[in-house]
């Protein structure tokens, strides 16, 4: 039995040619596994002395579009400091709703991510704001979409070998938000949640929901429907405002929810109507951000 | 079993022989560090009770591999106190306010709250509520631990 | 000397767990130590045909596997569920099969979790309704009370009434979870067994232990100093206990058992699900002409359970017609047990949630409602009350709440998304005291020591006795040590329904009051110091027939989310009837923490039975809800000055369950006035506020 607890990526990465590695981040999901007995690690690849996974970067505006590269192991604190809140809001809301100090402190985006959860917490964040995912082999980095990194509830399409390494984020010129409604006011899983985030640079909308589906669905007629509504040319409270409540029912619509003892589908697919009309109206309504 | 490695704890490197890999931080400082003041309520990071401080960072025990805890800096309940028989502002404030009851819960809190008033010297009751929003306690309501965390709060800028 | 009783007086072991010292029954490091590790049936119903202990055995520090094969044989008990691996059947989906036993817990764990048991199982039933075909009456319900009870003509009062409320409410699984597990480090000393045992009494637990393993009294000590809360899921001794008792014994070291999270949701009881038909009657003022009151839950196939959900209607309103009736059905289920308020919890959420649809039908203020109906005797016997405050508990928060203020209509109040209600509802638990032993023993430098097999399991109770003491001997209260949780000290009452203080208080009270006649007796304390015991057996037996009761007012503000039915509670009040306080700070922080409990039962309790595997699904904390203190926000809790010299010595009636009664119906009420939809089944569910 063997711990591996390499200070660089390369180190990491090599290490992860051997199969049963199993790779260990925050440790938030991976010990409440080996808590309960359903895991049984033998060798351990821990992350946690690799700083250069701990840190981001917002890549420079030659870049475009320019955007903020997250380690892997950046955590959920780290994401609501606010030089990274003010660039990436919606992940920060996100952040913020995620357990308690103890879990941000510990939590990664690469462990979210990797755990592919169906009520993970940035995952609708990531989906909305089409951001992609760095994955590093032996045979070198790819790219992957988190649209098809995300292959069902708890899977994702890395391969063995791989590691997720970094994030890419691209920066959106408008409002966003995520909103979450769960049982409890705190410590709480999503029964649904939604991102939404506005780019005025191209005049798109882009929603992503969580908890109400097998992974985070993008709602891209309703998507496309409010972009086509909106007045672009003028601010929002001097325009007369979009139907947001048929923005709700086309969210609504897309949603794929199950019943679960956290709520039923049909509750689920009400108020993911209900947070999308409330986030939309906080980015188009009178008075608005946008 | 796992080579041997080695833990600092409050202060003071400990030996950890004939370890099985998956073994938590709390479980290695409850069961073989002679270290049972934090506690385990649930294992799976939803109850707080065994939150301790690692490089800094409020963290909970039970969610940490201890092999990967090598080289951190653990501080723990047992290492809070000044001295026997002596303790914090944090810890007084908790029995002058009767924030405890059972007690199990106690720990994990004292040392949410240190960690908060090690960050945030005045703190606010939102910043109060947010520090502790992993820690449930189901004996007191909250109320006097909210309480004595003002009370912490104060008597530190007092100081 | 001023007294100290009253005093808010701060927690005497307070510094022993601030810092982390006080030991609970996990953490008594002990020579030897082997751990012991539960397995639990995957089955719920059936025989367990084999378990394959070969490989196991070879897992390194595996020391021995436990079952029904090789087990120590225990002595036969009342309740099923303490003679762990006694045979093969299975009576619930996880129950004990099998005990790994390691020198470590983890190699225990890695032994256990792979362990091969074959089962032949059989189809169960696990899902509790109002028409199962089982159903039966009890022969009495807890605590040795009648099963139904008549009075009047129920049927013809409700034929004649003007106004009638005929509803039903249901109340879900609700689990204890106490922050400690349940835990037990067990060693044998020869013929001597020693158990640092998780409870609310070691005079139970030592009892149980003597009859399981056939032993004198005083061959068994039960010790527990600190104790991490129980809720009634330790009132008596668990299994774990007897499987530490009895793998120390058959492996001649000691052992430790403790049960993690998930496994308190199979092995240490819970409060049963609830199905009550209340059916009111009353004249236009809302004056009650009938009441009935009928109760539907569950047991196991292993202990016959039956809650005393209906007693409730049994002392709060008077009527002339009331009926009252328990129906229960043995499933392939847990036990289950007592929790918090068993019997008032889930009773009161269903009658004071009526009492609020008849004040609507009556047009009657809720408040007025109750006080119309306040009964002069105890509605079913007719036995006078010691002393009975609820009109002033209800008028106290009345003002304080400013009910005056409100206005009736439900639905009518909105603040941006948010519809604003306020609810009340009345609460009352029994005051009843319990035998119990103590000892006083007076120490040649003027200190004095009390012993007795108290628990403190966070209510205060070794705080609140040391102040008792030390006013009943006229000394500063650092004259006093009081000792407890150690069953060598004699029998006495455990720490429930609501009992401690008062039976505890009183035998204290007793002893002290016997040293001082001593030490006058004497002349004085003698050189080798003086001990007086006392025992108040006789002196509860004596008592008057009387209805003692503590009442109560619960008062909640709610905001509920007009789209997702999100509701947050930002105000309760309670006001309590409880006789005598005898510290003024930990009873307001339990009566806080009871209400707490309670606002946690009306908005997340609930224990989810799959009843395809015939188990609770949410059986974590992040399935099964607790209060966080994001949930909570101005909760107060405060008294009325009450004497009541037909109690005990002290005049306390208990506060431990008092806070949760009727907290559940008072948010559900508040919900109807925010909304104008009524909820009869808790938890009050996002889903269920938008579709009832």
């Amino acid at each position: 039995m063997t711990i591996l607890s390499p200070t660089s990526i390369d180190e990491a990465v090599a290490a992860l040619a051997d199969p049963a590695i199993q790779v260990l981040a925050g440790g938030t999901d991976f010990m409440v596994e080996v808590n309960a007995g359903h895991r049984r690690p033998d060798k351990v690849l821990s992350l946690r002395h690799i700083p250069e996974l701990r840190t981001w970067e917002q890549l420079p505006a030659r870049d475009d579009p320019a955007h903020v590269r997250l380690g892997a192991t950046v955590t959920y604190t780290d994401m609501l400091q606010p030089d990274l809140a003010q660039l990436l809001p919606a992940l920060a809301h996100a952040a913020r709703t995620v357990g308690s100090p103890q879990i941000r402190n510990a939590g990664t985006i690469g462990g979210n991510l990797a755990t592919a959860s169906p009520a993970g917490d940035t995952l609708p964040v990531l989906a909305a704001l089409e951001a992609v995912v760095e994955v590093a082999s032996p045979l070198g980095v790819r790219d992957i979409p988190v649209a098809t990194f995300i292959t069902g509830p708890k899977r994702t399409a890395l391969s063995p070998g791989e590691l997720i390494v970094a994030v890419r984020l691209p920066l959106l010129d408008g409002h966003q938000e995520f909103r979450k409604i769960g049982v409890r006011n705190a410590m709480v899983i999503a029964v649904a949640s939604l991102a939404l985030a506005v780019d005025t640079r191209t005049r798109t909308v882009r929603c992503a929901l969580g908890s109400v589906g097998p992974g985070p669905i993008r709602a891209t007629e309703a998507e496309e429907w409010l972009a086509g509504t909106i007045d672009w040319d003028r601010p929002a409270a001097t325009t007369e405002a979009p139907d947001l409540a048929y923005f709700g029912r086309l969210v609504a619509g897309a949603a794929q929810p199950i019943d679960d003892h956290r709520g039923t589908a049909a509750y689920r697919r009400h108020a993911i109507g209900v947070l999308a009309e409330r986030a939309a109206a906080q980015a188009f309504g009178a008075g608005s951000a946008a | 079993m796992t080579d041997p490695y080695s833990l600092t704890v409050n202060g003071t490197d400990h030996q950890v022989v004939d370890a099985w890999l998956g073994e938590s931080l709390l479980y290695v400082l409850r069961e073989r560090l002679g270290l049972p003041g934090s506690k385990a309520g649930c294992e799976q990071g939803e109850c707080g009770s065994c939150s301790v401080i690692v490089d800094g960072s409020l963290e909970c025990a039970c969610l940490i591999l201890a092999a990967a805890a090598v080289g951190c800096d653990i501080t723990t309940v047992e290492g809070l106190q000044p001295g026997r028989g002596d303790f914090t502002t944090v810890q007084e404030a908790f029995i002058a306010e009767g924030a405890v009851q059972c007690g199990f819960c106690t720990p994990g809190l004292v040392v949410a709250l240190t960690d908060l008033l090690a960050r945030v010297p005045h703190p606010s009751d939102l910043e109060v509520r947010e520090a502790i929003s992993g820690n449930l306690c189901r004996c007191t309501g909250y109320g006097r631990i909210l309480a004595a965390a003002q009370a912490a709060a104060k008597a530190a800028s007092d100081e | 000397m001023s007294g100290t009783v009253g005093a808010p007086v701060s927690r005497i072991e307070g510094l022993s767990k601030v810092t982390g010292e006080a030991r609970y029954a996990a953490d008594f490091p002990l020579a030897g130590l082997a751990h012991g590790w539960i397995v639990q049936s995957t089955i719920a119903r059936g025989r367990v045909e084999s378990v394959d202990a070969g490989a196991a055995l070879q897992m390194p520090g595996v020391l021995a596997v436990v079952t029904a094969t090789n087990a120590m044989r225990l002595q036969d008990v009342d309740d099923g569920e303490l003679l762990v691996l006694q045979d093969q059947q299975v009576h619930y989906r996880g129950q004990t099969v099998a005990l790994v036993v390691g020198d470590t817990l983890e190699q225990a764990r890695a032994a256990a979790d792979g362990l091969p048991v074959e089962y032949q199982a059989e189809p169960h039933d696990v899902l509790l309704s109002a028409s199962h075909p089982r159903l039966f009456a009890p022969d009495h319900v807890n605590p040795n009370l009648p099963t139904d009870t008549l009075t009047g003509d129920v049927e013809a009062g409700l034929a004649g009434a003007a106004v009638t409320v005929d509803h039903t409410y249901s109340t879900p699984a609700e689990h204890n979870n106490p922050m400690e597990p349940h835990a037990t480090t067990a060693f044998w000393d020869g013929d001597r067994l020693t158990v640092y045992d998780s409870n609310q009494g070691a005079t139970r637990v030592h009892q149980a232990l003597v009859r399981l393993f056939g032993l004198e009294d005083s061959a068994v000590r039960v010790v527990s100093e600190h104790v991490g809360g129980g809720f009634g899921s330790k009132g008596g001794a668990r299994s774990q206990a007897v499987l530490a008792a009895m793998a120390a014994r058959m492996l001649g070291r000691p052992i430790r058992v403790v049960l993690s999270r998930k496994q308190l949701f199979s092995l240490v009881g819970y409060r049963t699900p609830t199905i009550q038909r209340v059916r009111l009657g009353s004249d236009r003022g809302g004056r009650l002409v009938a009441l009935d009151h009928q109760v539907v839950e569950q047991t196991s196939t292993v202990y016959e359970f039956a809650e005393q959900t209906a007693v409730f209607s049994r002392v709060m309103y008077a009527t002339p017609n009331l009926s009252t009736s328990h129906r229960l059905v043995a499933l392939d289920v847990p036990t289950p047990r007592w929790m918090r308020a068993p019997g008032e919890a889930p009773g009161s959420f269903a009658v004071e949630s009526a009492m609020d649809e008849l004040a609507e039908a009556c047009g009657v203020d809720p408040i007025e409602l109750r006080i119309r109906n306040e009964p002069v005797t105890e509605p079913e016997g007719g036995r006078p009350f010691s002393s009975r405050n609820l009109i002033a508990c209800l008028r106290e928060g009345a003002s304080r709440f400013r009910w005056a203020e409100r206005d009736p209509r439900p639905g009518t109040r909105r603040d941006g998304q948010w519809l604003m209600g306020t609810g009340v509802a009345a609460s009352t638990y029994p005051a009843r005291s319990a035998p119990s032993t103590a000892s006083v023993s007076a120490q040649e430098d003027g200190s004095f020591i009390v012993r007795l097999t108290a628990a403190d399991i966070g209510t205060g109770a070794r705080t609140a006795l040391t102040q008792v003491a030390a006013d009943e001997l006229q000394v500063p209260m650092d004259k006093v040590e009081v000792r407890i949780g150690d069953s060598d000290f004699g029998p006495a009452m455990i720490a429930g329904g609501s009992m401690g203080m008062a039976s505890w208080g009183w035998v204290v009270v007793k002893a002290c009051r016997q040293l001082i006649a001593d030490i006058d007796r004497c002349g004085g304390v003698p050189d080798d110091g003086l001990v007086a015991r006392a025992d108040t057996a006789d002196d509860i037996a004596a008592q008057a027939d009387l209805v003692r009761h503590s009442f109560g007012a619960q008062f909640a503000e709610v905001r509920v989310d007009v789209d997702t039915g999100e509701i947050r509670v930002p105000r309760l009040l309670g006001v309590f009837a409880a006789g005598r306080i005898v510290n003024a700070k930990t009873a307001r922080s339990q009566l806080i923490g009871g209400m707490t409990m309670g606002l946690s039962m009306a908005l997340f309790e609930e224990s989810l039975m799959d009843a395809e595997f015939g188990d609770y699904l949410n059986h974590d904390f992040a399935g099964y809800h607790i209060a966080a203190n994001a949930d909570v926000q101005r909760i107060d809790a405060t008294w009325i000055d009450e004497e009541d010299d037909q109690l005990n010595p002290l005049g306390v009636k208990g506060i431990g369950e008092i806070g949760i009664v009727g907290t559940a119906a008072a948010i559900a009420n508040a919900v109807y006035h925010a909304t104008g939809q009524r909820q009869r089944h808790l938890p009050i569910r996002p889903d269920r506020v938008l579709s009832p």
